[in-house]
């Protein structure tokens, strides 16, 4: 694509964010790419801020000394969590450390691109602006999967399913900026399986000591639908020693909890389009976001989609940074004008 | 390639534009042309399905947009005349009498009042100092003015949860646009970080400029799952009504019948007025809906009257007679009888 003149000024960053409810990924201009997870934590008190050293610490930093912190994890279903101003000041403090993260030169320009979840509300994107808009020179907001869709050229005939933490979110593109019709979002995503194999395994083992953050890496580390044929098993304390506990059927039913709600809304998603495009958007679904990384889950979904005629689902490569780099993309590609009153 | 280079301009062009709604610029222009045609084909349609009503005395549109009705009383007159003899001569200062509510104005009867106790299940809403839930008061005091009105005023009286059950905004409208109720209360408790006290505040839906309101707007919005189309459509389609009138009437009734006992009871209490406000849970019902801040849980002393059963009794009493108040204005003298709190 033919590259606007003016773009070439170097006291431009070019950024592209993906403001995520368990990680935020940050893809930049100056070829620098990274990631944290999506904690915000303050010293309790004066004596806590004395042991971690710090006014605000973030990701698994934050996580690793929640004990001392006022530790927060501000987007909740992938937007800012209702009526509590410390949730904007987190999502503020998330943006400066990812933008310091990527080492933007002294008195260089910022222009950003921000994926939040598909179907929210005008007051929700308000939120995500506000918070981020003090950084940053320039502000462009856009949906998450819009923004994957962008970074992989899949503009025409496709239907791109972001499976994050909070939110599943559906985004069919048809050569124009998706409208409202074209999104979707649903609850069923990272969380709600972790909730379920929570449960689950609170109920099979009663006398092991876990917690959610232990049940979140159980799943990052095991995930599968369908079948595996290796055991899962984990190392759960249980009166305070070390003992190995078989989670594999558990962590089978959890990751399988998500799967009707979003096959529904999936065959929805194709149904609500044009009928002569339905067969060309079927064999183009792109999967992407943490829940990509389910193992199995494109054939279940494929599988689950075959009576309604042939399909084809693929996975995104770089799940932690499609919605960032596509973010960036759209930054990078984005005419002059356009920057200025934003 | 020419193709993909111009599909790719227009995704950008439409990126910029979403983005300068999302902060209210451009918005006039942008939806200009979408407007004006069908107002265009709307109003003549109009008139004469209201030359044809009126004329065989079966008024019942109560919600048409009051221009149109006074242009239909001038369009009447001239063709009419005087012939009419006793019918009102000037619509508009019939309609806009203070007082008069359009339930009355057309005869028409309240029968079912739809009352929503604000959020609930995984939403608490806003916690007291001593833990008490937003959610857990709402249910409470709707169930008591639901007895209420049930008993006393014989009127049909649904509520969009009975329990502590989740249920998210576009569920609650979609639930009021269903129920053919007459009226509908969404029932809510204030938190104020900043201040102290205990305040009172009613709304109906509305454009604000008060960044204050807009922010607790955009607590309560949070769970919708509307996109922004939806809501645009929805506010399109109440601009002007006289909806938003009666809206205004009903607020003011339960606003001052709910400050005036209470302050009764407790001096220290502050009116914050009636408010307009884009609360998208006003939008279902196409009838008079508001939104209460009965009381202030940021408030300790409050709270803990809250904690009394004969205090949400009381409450719940003053919103009947809110209602009360409403449906008989101009004729009711109604003054709480408040019992003593045990």
């Amino acid at each position: 694509m033919k590259q606007d003149d003016s773009r070439k000024d170097e006291n431009v960053l070019f950024v592209g964010i993906d403001l995520g409810t368990s990680r935020s990924s940050i893809s930049a201009s100056n070829d620098t790419r990274q990631w944290i997870e999506s904690y915000v934590g303050w010293p309790k008190d004066f004596i806590a801020m004395q042991v971690v050293g710090k006014p605000v610490l973030f990701g698994a930093e934050a996580l690793a000394n929640r004990l001392s912190l006022d530790l927060c994890r501000p987007l909740e279903h992938g937007v800012i969590k209702e009526g509590i101003s410390r949730n904007e000041e987190a999502v503020r403090d998330i943006i400066r450390h990812l933008l310091d993260l990527v080492n933007p030169q002294a008195g260089q320009k910022i222009h950003a691109v921000v994926g939040v979840p598909a179907d929210t509300l005008k007051v929700n994107k308000l939120a995500i602006r506000r918070a981020v808009a003090e950084s940053v020179d320039s502000l462009m907001v856009v949906t998450e999967p819009f923004a994957v869709a962008y970074g992989l050229n899949l503009l025409n005939n496709s239907l791109v399913i972001d499976i994050g933490a909070g939110t599943t979110d559906f985004c069919i593109m048809h050569g124009t900026i998706p409208t409202e019709d074209d999104q979707k979002t649903i609850l069923n995503a990272g969380d709600s399986i972790d909730d379920q194999l929570f449960s689950s395994l609170v109920e099979k083992y009663p006398n092991a000591r876990f917690n959610r953050n232990m049940v979140r890496q159980f799943k990052e580390q095991y995930s599968f639908v369908k079948d595996v044929a290796e055991e899962v098993r984990v190392e759960i304390p249980v009166d305070g020693k070390p003992v190995p506990h078989d989670i594999k059927n558990e962590i089978k039913r959890a990751c399988e909890s998500i799967m009707p709600a979003l096959t529904e809304t999936t065959i929805e998603m194709i149904a609500r389009f044009d009928p002569e495009f339905q067969v060309k958007i079927k064999n183009n679904i792109v999967l992407a976001g943490g829940g990509s990384l389910i193992r199995g889950i494109r054939e279940y979904l494929q599988e689950a989609l075959k009576e309604y005629g042939p399909c084809r689902v693929t996975g995104v490569e770089d799940p932690l940074f499609s919605g960032s780099d596509g973010a960036l993309k759209l930054a990078k590609d984005m005419p002059v004008k356009y920057w200025e009153p934003l | 390639m020419k193709k993909e280079h111009r599909m790719r301009q227009d995704i950008l062009r439409g990126v910029y534009e979403d983005n300068l709604r999302i902060i209210g610029k451009g918005h006039a222009a942008i939806y200009k042309h979408r407007y004006y045609l069908p107002r265009r084909l709307l109003i003549p349609l109009l008139l004469s399905i209201l030359i044809i009503i009126s004329q065989s005395s079966l008024v019942s549109a109560p919600f048409l947009p009051e221009k149109y009705l006074r242009t239909l009383a001038s369009v009447k007159t001239l063709t009419a005349g005087s012939a009419a003899g006793d019918g009102p001569s000037d619509y508009k200062a019939f309609i806009g009498a203070p007082g008069v509510p359009i339930s009355r104005v057309f005869g028409l009867g309240v029968k079912t009042i739809m009352l929503d106790p604000g959020h609930g299940g995984a939403d608490n809403g806003t916690k007291g100092h001593l833990g008490t839930k937003e959610k857990d008061l709402a249910l409470d005091i709707a169930r008591r003015l639901k007895d209420r009105l049930m008993k006393d005023g014989g009127f049909n009286v649904l509520m969009t949860r009975e329990g502590d059950t989740t249920l998210p905004l576009n569920k609650r409208v979609e639930l009021a646009k269903r129920s053919r109720a007459d009226l509908f209360l969404s029932i809510h408790l204030n938190y104020l970080p900043s201040r102290p006290i205990n305040m009172i505040e009613t709304y109906y839906f509305g454009p604000s400029s008060d960044p204050n309101t807009l922010k607790l707007a955009e607590q309560e919005n949070a769970d919708s799952s509307y996109g922004m189309s939806d809501f645009r459509k929805i506010i399109e389609k109440i601009e002007e009504t006289l909806k938003l009138q009666e809206s205004r009437q009903f607020a003011a009734s339960i606003q001052k019948k709910l400050f005036m006992n209470i302050k009764r009871e407790n001096g220290a209490v502050y009116d914050f007025g009636v408010k307009r406000a884009p609360f998208v849970v006003l939008l279902g019902a196409d009838v008079p809906a508001v939104l209460a801040e009965v009381s202030c849980l940021s408030n300790n002393e409050e709270e803990i009257k809250l904690g009394n059963a004969q205090h949400r009794e009381n409450i719940a009493r003053y919103l009947e007679l809110g209602i009360l108040d409403y449906l008989n204005k101009g004729d009711a003298t109604y003054e709480a009888r408040r019992q003593p709190e045990r």
